[in-house]
């Protein structure tokens, strides 16, 4: 009796066991994930979604292969309709797209098809700091002598919704220093160009496309936003010298999404257990240092910001009280 | 300076970085040969293979691979009248006439020798430019740059049709490409542009789609219709060996045009911002001026070979050419130099005046590899050439479901999505009916990849300078050359008539 109960519990158990290793086998194993891009190959958000690809296998369990999809298009609203709409929610795939996304959501532009809040948020592999860079030669070497400045200042963009344009249009609206926007430039590579050759006097720029130049001392950041990196943390912020709540608000809404600068999403209604597994493999591969290493080399600075974090400045860029939006309106489109 | 270039080309000489240069070759091959496969492409996915290795070896990878893409390109463009690049699709217009004509050996043999030609001018050019590369570059800012376009424009006198008719056919075209360029999110006002509503032509209408459906789908409408092969009756085929041969033959013959379109491709090439497409066009414009006769001019578009020679050049020493502000500025000539520029990145280089001094030795190795990538190339495309030109006596029927599963490929790569196709087959519509009602097809490319860049460089001029750039003397020079363009048809065709007279 005891050697039957014995042998019961025993072949009970090794059928838990068993039980256990089937509903364990991997879910990735064998599969292939899907890291939808919403640029064409070459850019700042195809990179950074090459560089995961590479290191994501290692931090899933089941190692699945994963392949980067570029889907480019209307300044990825293609891509982002995309995964929320047509792709499954199986955990296999995975969106990066312009972190603007949630102004186009705001500002109801025609063509999006999604609810930025209702994205299974991963997170983001980094944040970006907007500056304005004012050239070396001339006599502003601080964002309180270009105020001064009775000569306007020009400053090259490459067109609205861009942040070459829509940092200075602000700093221009809100804090009285005279700017004069040239748009149209092919790329923030042509306006620093352009600088160069004394057509442009400034530019403003993600602070990582603007550093090499200041090594060069070529420019000088003057302002920056919200976010912030180490070497400018010295610098005043746009949102510190604005005059009134109203000014502020609209620096505040436009600089949000920088924070969610390489945003990661899945399709809504992605399983828990899935979406938390690659948020694991995310903050992992983020840590890993080969994958810093890699980085460091490209002169990318990558940093998690986690997916609860992401979705709380989501809902604060597309809470506002309706009067703050249609003033935004006026300054900001959605745009690249 | 002298020591530097030596200490370059022993860097490529190294084995492992002639190992990379040969597999980047053989990549690039491919990838020029089949449409739609980009070479900007391309280049992206390789980035990642480059981290193990050292500056010189990526670099002799990436830019093999990268001089490659243009010259086979060519070779499907003349073959099948399909560009194999965006950038190759001026050399079609005679090239492909040539293949019709039983001659595909001879038009490939002047392509590759033009463009072997055209990559060392661009490589001397690049060479030479290096010590005052900074002050020629910084001398062409945002109104230099809309003139340079105007010139390009004007060169729609020459690639249209003879007598006040075809002018005035050709400008139509041209204004009819403009219009299109215009399609898209403006940069000024950032208001979406005939858009109708849908979020695909947000971007503005894919050039490669454009090119494929107005050059290749009337080409495979012909072949259908005749029911042979791509050289018809024409048997000279036959003896293809020596067509090849006549070919470069003929390279040497016009040599001075072959020349004089390489130094316009190295200088597209040095322009940051005038784009690829741009640089074929030009070159195909100044090969039509060079007709002496009437005659002469109505030969052209009808396998002149002159016409397959000027682009042929052009597309291979611009590569040169942009590779200069890449160096000198960190600002790329081209899409393809942009992800060459994210490798520097990688390889822990520094664009600016540090690869003008301290790295000197490795720019220098950039010109030898695209030197040593271009005769490699059309060495071994010689070998091949006797087959890839009997592919113009395979009959029609075998070759038309290929063509036609390779430019729905071709046209729908460029973004992966259903409207490439749409784009495509509504240009291909256009593209028969300019064919055959006689409309030229070339200014309405031109303005199609001109007028975003005249648009943009002419607001950003008003808004900097109001009038006072009219004035600058190298956009009233280049003003000039654009007079001068305009008119020299016109007063070629005075002189005929009164030679005649």
């Amino acid at each position: 009796m005891r050697i039957r109960f014995a042998l019961f519990t025993a072949l009970a158990l090794l059928a838990l066991v068993g039980c256990n290793r089937q509903s364990q086998a991997p879910y990735f194993e064998g599969k292939t994930l899907t890291i939808v891009v919403g640029y064409k190959p070459g850019g700042g958000y195809d990179t950074v979604a090459r560089l995961l690809s590479r290191y994501l296998p290692k931090y899933i369990p089941g190692a699945p292969t994963v392949i980067v999809q570029n889907m480019p298009g209307a300044n990825s609203l293609i891509a982002a309709n995309y995964v929320y709409a047509q792709a499954k929610p199986d955990g296999l795939t995975i969106g990066t797209f312009n972190r603007n996304l949630p102004i186009g959501q705001l500002l109801k532009v025609d063509g999006v098809k999604f609810d930025m809040l209702k994205f299974a948020w991963i997170g983001s592999a980094a944040s970006e700091t907007t500056v304005l860079a004012v050239r070396d030669d001339l006599p502003y070497k601080t964002f309180d002598d270009m105020r001064k400045a009775k000569e306007p200042i020009v400053v090259g963009a490459t067109g609205p919704g861009a942040n070459t344009y829509d940092f200075p249009l602000l700093l221009k609206e809100f804090l009285g220093v005279n700017l004069k926007l040239v748009s149209g430039y092919s790329s923030s590579a042509d306006i620093m160009l352009a600088v160069e050759r004394k057509e442009a006097d400034a530019r403003a720029g993600s602070y990582s496309s603007i550093a090499p130049f200041v090594e060069r001392k070529l420019v000088h950041p003057v302002i920056r936003s919200r976010a912030s990196e180490p070497e400018i943390a010295n610098l005043p912020t746009d949102e510190s010298l604005a005059p009134n709540p109203r000014a502020k608000a609209m620096m505040a809404l436009r600089s949000a999404p920088e924070v969610v600068g390489r945003p990661y999403v899945m399709t809504p209604g992605t399983p828990d257990n899935l979406l938390n597994i690659l948020r694991d493999a995310f903050v992992k591969s983020l840590a890993d240092p080969d994958l810093l290493a890699e980085a460091k080399k490209s002169d990318m600075t990558l940093n998690f910001v986690s997916g609860d974090q992401a979705l709380e400045v989501m809902k604060e860029v597309l809470n506002q009280p309706k009067d703050v939006v249609d003033e935004f309106r006026k300054y900001v489109k959605f745009g690249e | 300076m002298i020591e530097s270039a030596l200490d370059g080309l022993l860097l490529v000489l190294q084995w492992k970085a002639l190992a990379f240069m040969g597999l980047g070759i053989l990549l690039g091959f491919w990838v020029g040969l089949l449409p739609g496969l980009g070479g900007v492409t391309t280049l992206a996915l390789m980035l990642p293979f480059i981290y193990a290795m050292k500056p010189h070896e990526a670099l002799a990878f990436l830019l093999g691979m990268h001089s490659v893409v243009a010259t086979t390109g060519d070779i499907t463009s003349v073959l099948f009248g399909i560009p194999g690049e965006s950038t190759t699709a001026a050399i079609i217009l005679d090239g492909h006439s040539m293949a019709k004509k039983g001659e595909a050996g001879r038009a490939l043999g002047a392509a590759l020798s033009s463009s072997l030609l055209g990559a060392l001018v661009g490589a001397l050019a690049l060479a030479l430019a290096i010590p005052i590369v900074r002050p020629l570059v910084l001398a062409f800012g945002s109104p230099e740059l809309f003139m340079l376009a105007i010139v390009g424009l004007a060169f729609i006198a020459s690639l249209s049709g003879h007598g006040a008719r075809g002018m005035v056919r050709g400008f139509i075209a041209g204004g009819l490409g403009l219009l299109l360029a215009t399609v898209g999110q403006d940069p000024q006002a950032g208001v979406a542009r005939f858009t109708f509503g849908t979020l695909y032509l947000w971007q503005g209408l894919d050039i490669v789609a454009v090119l494929v459906g107005l050059f290749a789908v009337p080409e495979i409408l012909d072949l259908v219709v005749r029911g042979s092969s791509i050289a018809g009756d024409n048997t000279r085929v036959g003896k293809v060996g020596r067509g090849v041969l006549e070919g470069v033959k003929d390279t040497f013959h016009h040599f001075g045009l072959a020349i004089r379109c390489s130094l316009i491709g190295t200088f597209i090439g040095i322009t940051p911002g005038l784009g690829g497409p741009v640089a074929q066009w030009m070159a195909y414009g100044h090969a039509v001026q060079s007709a002496k006769t009437e005659e002469e001019r109505k030969g052209f578009g009808r396998g002149d070979v002159r016409g397959v020679i000027g682009p042929g050049a052009a597309s291979n020493s611009k590569e040169g050419g942009s590779l200069i502000p890449t160096i000198a500025f960190g600002v790329p000539g081209s899409a393809s130099m942009a992800v060459i520029l994210g490798g520097f990145f990688l390889m822990g280089l520094v664009p600016g005046p540090d690869m003008l001094t301290k790295n000197l030795a490795i720019t220098y190795s950039m010109v030898w590899t695209i030197v040593l990538a271009n005769i490699i190339t059309v060495a071994a495309c010689l070998v091949f050439l006797n087959r890839l030109a009997s592919l113009t006596n395979v009959p029609g029927e075998l070759l038309v479901p290929v063509i036609l599963v390779l430019i729905f490929i071709g046209a729908y790569t460029a973004n992966n999505q259903y409207g490439d196709l749409v784009v495509m087959l509504l240009c291909g519509g256009i593209g028969w009916l300019m064919v055959v009602a006689g409309w030229p097809r070339a200014p309405f490319v031109l303005g199609l990849v001109l007028g975003k860049i005249a648009e943009n460089y002419l607001y950003i001029s008003v808004a900097r300078y109001h009038a006072s750039w009219l004035t600058r003397p190298i956009v009233v020079a280049l003003f000039a050359i654009a007079v001068v363009v305009i008119c020299y048809p016109i007063w070629q065709a005075r002189r005929t008539r009164r030679a005649r007279a």
